[in-house]
């Protein structure tokens, strides 16, 4: 192939791309769809449940107070830190439960598969960004929340290319 | 001229013609590395790299965490390839506890590698687009690349560091529905992969600024000890899937890409004709993978293996990726060693870049496929 027939297929090419749907998302606006509602664990079979890794979500009302989380957490990012609740349980006596501090969280997920009693999940939460370190770290009362997301977005494939629509 | 370099770094001094070049640590072209280049006009009469800026210890702090606390960190030296890099771990440390993977997770895992290998060789070809000052090739795979990284957060629930390989299978099964759209988006994938032909690889004004230049003959090659793509681009046919098949590699038809020049545009097609392999073998993976079963052996916690060592290795996108662990009965591994080809690609640099253009070196140095988070661990 010679040099100039090179170059045209090449201008060709691009010229070509010009109709070609791109991948833009308009991020505030628009947020990309996950699977499910976030990563969990099925500690009975062992195995995890697809889903994103985000935030995490605490049921208080399956939380014993173990520690397993937190030892878990041991050697990846120390994130987690048992903090007593004015709550009384039954099943947790000594009242106390995990509180996250996300400016250390590297969002590996093992606290969820360290869980036996479904008591931490995680969620498609990932806007965690705060103006102080303090408010990075979240309590209990606030890991209880479930977050309010809208994420609608996938990837859409048709003739004319593949976009986020 | 020379510049001030610490002990054991000094060049040694020709004559008045030559200058001291340090390209890096902190040139956008270079990495986390510095290249000390000494140049007479615009050749480049030496060329000494200087890896180890980001050293982070992962083969140190490995010895500290258990089997399983080990994962997350042992992934960070190449986030975007963050698969293999544990999968030779992984295959290691099933080997020392004696865990039986289930075919399922085998298969799970074949194509959650590949995938990885889109979204590592789509950023490094990125990358090698604009150090050539094509910016159309920076955009197309940048891109394009969001088709890899959305099937793996569906799946591992992470865009990069995925912490999805664990000893004894995969953290968790594919999503509901995860096949069909796999299907479909790497069938597109493979479509845009083949339209980079006309832009790029068979553009004249690449070939000519790419062909000949950096060339390691096959003898080299050997010589140096070079893996990967590197290898593969001199024209010696070896592949770690092919020729030590771990996992079900043996039970798929992979063909291996082997170019015979050795020069800088060999060294640039091979990760694309790799690529194109990826597509079939994730395809072929898609239709045997079983349909049903566990990804997943139970584990007791803090798992111990036996007085015993082993060594495991994979193909990552840069080449063979090994891990050597060493066991004493205990929760933690006594030592891990990670042998990664970035390192051993590293030192081609001089052979190749000696007599070339200095404007020729980025040319070179990306087509090696050297990323220097990895070589330093």
């Amino acid at each position: 192939m010679g040099t100039a027939t090179g170059i045209i297929r090449a201008l060709n090419s691009g010229i070509k791309h010009l109709a070609v749907k791109r991948f833009t998302l308009r991020y505030p606006e628009e947020k990309l769809k996950f699977v499910g509602d976030g990563y969990q664990f099925d500690p009975t079979t062992g195995v995890g449940i697809a889903g994103y890794k985000g935030r995490h979500m605490l049921f208080h009302d399956k939380c014993t107070g173990c520690q397993l989380c937190a030892i878990a957490c041991e050697g990846v990012a120390e994130a987690i830190a048992m903090v007593k609740v004015p709550e009384e349980w039954k099943h947790n006596k000594k009242s106390i439960m995990p509180q996250i501090d996300y400016g250390k969280c590297v969002f590996c997920g093992l606290c969820v598969d360290a869980c036996p009693f479904y008591a931490l999940y995680m969620t498609n939460d990932y806007e965690l960004s705060s103006f102080t370190k303090e408010a990075l770290i979240y309590t209990p009362s606030q890991l209880q929340v479930k977050p309010e997301v809208k994420q609608d977005v996938d990837i859409v494939i048709d003739d004319r290319g593949a976009t986020h629509g | 001229m020379t510049a001030r370099l610490p002990p054991g770094l000094q060049l040694e001094k020709v004559d008045d013609r030559i200058m001291t070049l340090n390209v890096g640590p902190q040139h956008p072209g270079s990495g986390h590395m510095r290249l000390i280049i000494q140049v007479d006009g615009d050749r480049i009469v030496s060329c000494d790299p200087d890896p180890g800026y980001v050293h982070r210890g992962e083969e140190k702090m490995a010895e500290y965490r258990n089997y399983i606390t080990n994962i997350p960190h042992l992934e960070r030296p190449v986030i975007h390839d963050s698969c293999n890099i544990l999968y030779p771990y992984c295959l290691g440390v099933e080997e020392l506890l004696g865990l039986e993977v289930s075919e399922r997770a085998k298969y799970v895992r074949v194509i959650a590698s590949e995938l990885n290998r889109f979204t590592y060789t789509l950023y490094w070809l990125a990358i090698y687009g604009i150090f050539l000052g094509h910016s159309t090739m920076f955009m197309w795979p940048a891109g394009d690349r969001e088709l890899a990284i959305d099937l793996l957060e569906k799946l591992t629930g992470a865009r990069v560091t995925h912490s999805y390989f664990v000893p004894g299978g995969v953290r968790n099964d594919l999503p509901a529905n995860f096949e069909d759209v796999c299907l479909r988006q790497i069938n597109y994938l493979e479509k845009r992969l083949k339209a980079y032909a006309d832009i790029f690889y068979d553009n004249p004004i690449l070939i000519a600024r790419t062909e000949k230049t950096g060339v390691l003959s096959r003898e080299d090659a050997i010589r140096l000890g070079t893996t990967g793509t590197v290898l593969r681009a001199s024209g010696v046919d070896y592949d770690v899937r092919t020729k030590e098949p771990y996992d079900v590699y043996d039970e798929l038809d992979v063909h291996t890409n082997v170019l015979k020049n050795g020069d800088s545009y060999d060294r640039s097609k091979t990760p694309w004709l790799d690529m194109l392999e990826s597509c079939n073998i994730i395809r072929q993976a898609l239709e045997k993978m079983p349909k049903s079963g566990s990804v997943r052996v139970k584990l007791k916690p803090n798992p111990k293996g036996g007085n015993d060592e082993v060594y495991k290795r994979v193909e990552s996108g840069r080449g063979s990726l090994g891990a050597y662990i060493v066991s004493r009965s205990k929760p933690e591994p006594y030592r891990v060693k990670l042998s990664v080809g970035s390192f051993r690609n590293l030192i081609c640099m001089p052979y190749l870049l000696k007599g070339e253009k200095l404007g020729n070196m980025p040319a070179v140095y990306w087509s090696l496929n050297y990323w220097p988070v990895e070589a330093d661990r």
